[in-house]
């Protein structure tokens, strides 16, 4: 007779950065059913941002999560920038999307670079932590700031990036990308990743499609979406690049298209910089914001955010709504793991990248 | 949004929506539409997602919210948003304070965590609900709770600060005396 029982996994738990609370109900050490219970961050923002106004409420949706912050601002300026019927600037649009292109790179590594911590290779997490810091330098010497960018503001960005700017932007990436093509070799051929994350927490693309799945775990597993180019936004429709998939939605598929994501993230930053002309950076004045409302959407490192907004003339969202990726892909773990062994849990968990301040808001 | 996409689903959903004009459709210079219509009566809503699905919809979230004008007339307002491959449809519904709404968990299983959010914040009830467990706010605590307390940030804003100065500024003069 096969004895079925259950183990707590969290809320808190050395191998998640944020709380969640996992029952993993085991036959043996093979997982045959997970319970996910959350709610143990939920700081009530989105009813917050009914009592600030639209200038606070930039400043205020930068501060839902950290790793995607500068997401969250840009796409609830899109939101309010289509009530207003206000066009950005070109020169805005590049910046927009150079300030989350940085992000993604920075993103991506975090993950991969915990994923080889995790399966104790921790001499290549810590050559991953490395080659982000180049970016974290990035951040911090373009915007003063290594996590929250405060780039956007109503009607563009807050920032520009003069000649010797670029020139800098320019060598660190030139700095970044071989290192990263190196990371990338070792995540493709080296035997102790390949063994814990081939055929782990398989997700197939109908599966992946049936739970509305987004960003590289739902790519992961073959599905070709991605908001920036299904639905341009800043400057993606003047800039050439791919949609990363990979087919078989194990957890090294997830990571691989991470890593690929954050390659392709810096030829975007490249190709911004080559592209970008000048001009202005914000418009001025800003309009009055009438009565309205909007859909935005972008692709944030973790797939695509969703912001709904509702305004009644007055200075403050009447209702202010967003969904983050995360919120989607949390479902994707039951069938991911069912059927593989409990040592297996921290490591899907990982793979879906996920992010509770942002599910929980 | 491709045309033939577009004319299917104004003529299916005509007659079931708000208004003369029907779905409002809008594109902007990206060529990126977004739609909106509401719906006259909310019971039409499952045969509606269903329709949506089986023109390849996803549900992307779904906004609950309780605004002053639907207050005033008893009225919850949800919106569903639907994706069609990068462009956007929101379907409205508003639904009596008292009433129910359909669930959309057995078209559009994603809609799970949504329905569960909805109930906790807005005291929603949701029909053909299966997971009736709250999803982030502990049980021991009353639905739409956000719409009564008092926040912290009013608690604790300018004017109490300055009250608690001049407290503190007219103790320590009694002090003096």
């Amino acid at each position: 007779m096969t004895t079925t029982y259950k183990i707590p996994v969290g809320p808190l738990h050395v191998a998640l950065e944020e709380p969640m609370y996992f029952k993993i109900e085991l036959q043996g050490e093979t997982i045959a059913g997970v319970e996910i219970t959350a709610g143990h961050v939920h700081r009530g923002i989105e009813y917050l941002t009914s009592k600030r106004n639209f200038m606070q409420n930039v400043i205020l949706t930068e501060r839902v999560c950290s790793l995607c912050s500068n997401s969250h601002p840009t796409t609830f300026c899109m939101a309010l920038e289509q009530i207003a019927g206000i066009e950005i600037p070109e020169r805005a649009e590049f910046l927009r999307t150079i300030a989350d292109e940085t992000k993604r790179v920075a993103s991506n590594l975090f993950n991969v670079g915990i994923l080889a911590h995790i399966v104790g290779f921790d001499s290549l997490f810590m050559h991953v932590m490395e080659i982000r810091e180049i970016m974290q330098d990035v951040k911090e010497t373009l915007y003063g700031n290594r996590m929250d960018l405060a780039a956007n503001c109503i009607g563009g960005v807050r920032y520009d990036l003069d000649a010797e700017q670029r020139a800098y932007l320019r060598a660190q990436i030139a700095r970044v990308e071989p290192l990263l093509g190196e990371v990338r070799k070792l995540y493709e051929t080296n035997r102790t990743i390949l063994s814990r994350t081939r055929g782990v927490g398989v997700l197939s693309k109908s599966e992946a499609l049936q739970l509305a799945l987004v960003g590289p775990v739902a790519r992961g597993s073959g599905v070709d979406y991605d908001v920036r180019k299904k639905a341009p936004y800043a400057a993606y429709d003047k800039l050439e690049f791919p949609v990363v998939t990979q087919q078989d939605g194990d957890i090294w598929s997830r990571a691989m298209v991470r890593i690929r994501e954050a390659q392709v993230a810096l030829d975007i930053l490249k190709q911004c910089v080559d592209k970008m002309r000048e001009g202005p950076i914000a418009v001025t004045p800003l309009p009055e914001i009438p009565a309205g409302e909007a859909i935005a959407k972008s692709e944030a490192p973790r797939g695509e955010l969703i912001y709904y907004l509702r305004t009644d003339g007055s200075d403050k969202p009447s209702r202010l709504k967003w969904r983050v990726p995360s919120y989607m892909n949390w479902s994707a773990l039951s069938p991911m793991m069912k059927g593989n062994k409990v040592a297996d849990v921290a490591i899907i968990v990982n793979s879906i990248d996920p992010c509770i301040s942002c599910t929980e808001r | 949004m491709n045309q033939e996409l577009k004319d299917l689903l104004d003529r299916d959903l005509t007659g079931r929506v708000e208004g003369r004009c029907g779905v409002e459709w809008k594109t902007n210079r990206k060529g990126v539409t977004v739609a909106w219509c509401r719906l006259e009566n909310g019971s039409d809503l499952l045969s509606v997602a269903e329709l949506l699905k089986t023109s390849c919809a996803r549900l992307s979230t779904i906004t609950a919210s309780l605004p002053e004008h639907a207050r005033a007339n008893g009225m919850h307002e949800i919106a569903y948003h639907f994706d069609f491959d990068g462009d956007t449809l929101t379907v409205q519904v508003r639904i009596p304070l008292d009433d129910e709404v359909d669930s959309l968990v057995p078209t559009f299983p994603n809609a799970d965590w949504n329905e569960r959010e909805f109930m906790e914040l807005y005291s929603i009830k949701v029909r053909g609900c299966i997971d009736h467990r709250r999803l982030f706010i502990d049980e021991k605590i009353d639905p739409a709770v956000l719409d009564r307390l008092i926040p912290f940030s009013t608690l604790v804003n300018a004017a109490s600060t300055k009250t608690l100065w001049e407290r503190i500024l007219g103790k320590g003069s009694e002090g003096k005396q």
